[in-house]
């Protein structure tokens, strides 16, 4: 076990080599930093960046956003989830409404919101209709894998809605919120950076992408990018550890 | 003794088809209180659907179930359906908690873990205890729920057999302790034996009342090996096969 772990870190670490390997060659051959900037002049940058005061404020901007938009997305997809998992009827009156969400381009969204919100609201907006839906059908599937015996158990105790909901419901349907959460948190910083790039509220990352990208700062773009990468990657793996702690803890 | 238990409720003529399969052909019949009545029938023969019409999981096509109206059930199935996610002591408040709280419930919790000899295992999930150590607290947490009616659905049958003898004791233990009607439906006539004061025994679908037997020896003094229980159990044995 601890011998194939620490071969495939081996397996990542080349992987990763290789890639920088050929990102820096494909900018050698570009030649220009305007097309392709190198590994080393991304890397000056990102330096620069995470120095420079105005850093913090667009990062704690973004952050705080996305983690908003993700929240609500969270309570109201529970929310939404529980309804139509526990009643066929909401299910069936929600459904049109979710599969036309999920079937509308990010992009239309993002137009649309700019046209009625302003440009703070429309990430949240976009973020929002974007991942509830998610959360929203993982918790309605996790609460149709519900063992039908324990659902009659309850019915014959006799045991009330609401510590069915808490004792029995919530944690048999824990592995698909996961799942789901995972999934939308995901898909939170990329939705909250593309709305940022188009809608440019004061603060935000996507605001200085859309802005070095004017500027032809195309390294500044890339070392952007790379903090949006640390940070999904971070959340990532917060949320997995947290929950495999919590998760099976029965087991 | 028989005639000074009223009547804890009555079926008549009940009848029940799952589309053209005709599943219970007719049954009537009266279960007296405090009593426990088994019901013996072929694998199939529709005992789980009588156990679930008395239990009003399912409804009979014709027939009338008297006396039902109001009444507290607990049920104890094949599997022991307990929540992986809950401990040993948490499966029973689970279902008990709508009507004991506090030191009361704590109290009944363990003592009824304690008879079943699982009290030291009351913050254990159940993933780490074995089939049998199962089916004990899913015995515990029917009969420490606090009912009229115990229905019973072969609770023994994935048991081995000293697990199974062991089990009834220690039921037949806390049963006395706090009596209450007993529905047991099963396929095995040392169990009903073992068991019951009444045993009716069931034909093959669409099940009707085949025979009807009640033993007066008191659960505690049957041996398995007594004349009269042999006898009888020939007999059942015969009815069962015979049709």
């Amino acid at each position: 076990m601890k011998a194939s772990t620490c071969k495939n870190n081996l397996i990542t670490l080349g992987s990763l080599l290789v890639l920088v390997l050929g990102w820096a060659l494909a900018a050698k051959q570009a030649g220009k930093e305007i097309i392709l900037p190198s590994p080393l002049v991304t890397f000056q940058h990102l330096l620069g960046l995470l120095s420079s005061a105005h850093f913090w404020r667009h990062l704690s901007a973004t952050l705080l956003r996305g983690l908003t938009g993700f929240g609500l997305s969270f309570f109201m997809g529970l929310l939404i989830g529980l309804l139509s998992g526990l009643h066929p009827p909401f299910k069936t009156f929600f459904q049109p409404w979710l599969t036309a969400i999920r079937s509308t381009p990010s992009m239309a969204l993002i137009l649309l919101a700019l046209i009625w919100f302003k440009s703070n609201a429309v990430t949240l907006f976009v973020t929002f209709l974007v991942v509830f839906p998610i959360i929203t059908q993982n918790v309605s599937e996790g609460l149709q894998q519900v063992d039908p015996q324990l659902k009659e158990l309850a019915r014959l105790y006799q045991v009330s809605t609401s510590r069915v909901i808490r004792e029995m419901y919530l944690p048999a349907i824990l592995p698909y919120l996961a799942t789901g959460a995972a999934a939308g948190l995901g898909l939170t910083w990329k939705v909250m950076i593309a709305a940022e790039v188009v809608a440019n509220p004061p603060l935000g990352i996507g605001t200085q992408m859309d802005l070095a990208r004017i500027f032809l700062q195309t390294a500044e773009v890339f070392a952007w990018t790379i903090v949006v990468i640390m940070i999904s990657l971070f959340f990532d793996r917060l949320l997995t550890s947290l929950l495999r702690r919590r998760l099976f803890y029965w087991e | 003794m028989i005639a000074i238990n009223p009547i804890e409720f009555r079926l008549n003529r009940i009848t029940k088809a799952y589309g053209k399969l005709q599943v219970l052909g007719g049954l009537s019949f009266e279960v007296k209180t405090d009593r426990i009545v088994a019901f013996l029938g072929p694998s199939g023969c529709g005992k789980t659907t009588l156990l679930s019409l008395i239990a009003g999981l399912k409804t009979p096509d014709s027939g009338e179930i008297l006396g039902m109206e109001n009444k507290t059930l607990s049920y104890l199935f094949q599997e022991p359906r307990l929540l992986d996610w809950l401990t040993v002591a948490g499966n029973l408040s689970f279902v008990l908690k709508g009507r004991l709280s506090g030191e009361e419930l704590t109290k009944r919790i363990d003592y009824y873990l304690q008879h079943m000899e699982m009290l030291a295992y009351r913050n254990v999930y159940p993933r780490r205890l074995s089939g049998g150590q199962r089916q004990r607290v899913a015995m515990a947490r029917a009969l420490a729920y606090p009912s009229r009616l115990l229905l019973m659905d072969e609770p023994f049958k994935s048991l081995d057999l000293g697990l199974k003898y062991e089990l009834i004791n220690r039921f037949l233990g806390l049963w006395a302790s706090e009596p209450r009607t007993v529905l047991l439906v099963t396929h095995d006539p040392k169990e009903a034996l073992l068991l019951a004061d009444e045993i009716y025994v069931l034909s093959e679908k669409p099940a009707q009342i085949k025979g009807y037997h009640q033993i007066s020896v008191p659960q505690a003094q049957r041996q398995l090996t007594d004349l009269a229980l042999l006898q009888l159990e020939q007999e059942i044995i015969r009815e069962l096969i015979e049709q």
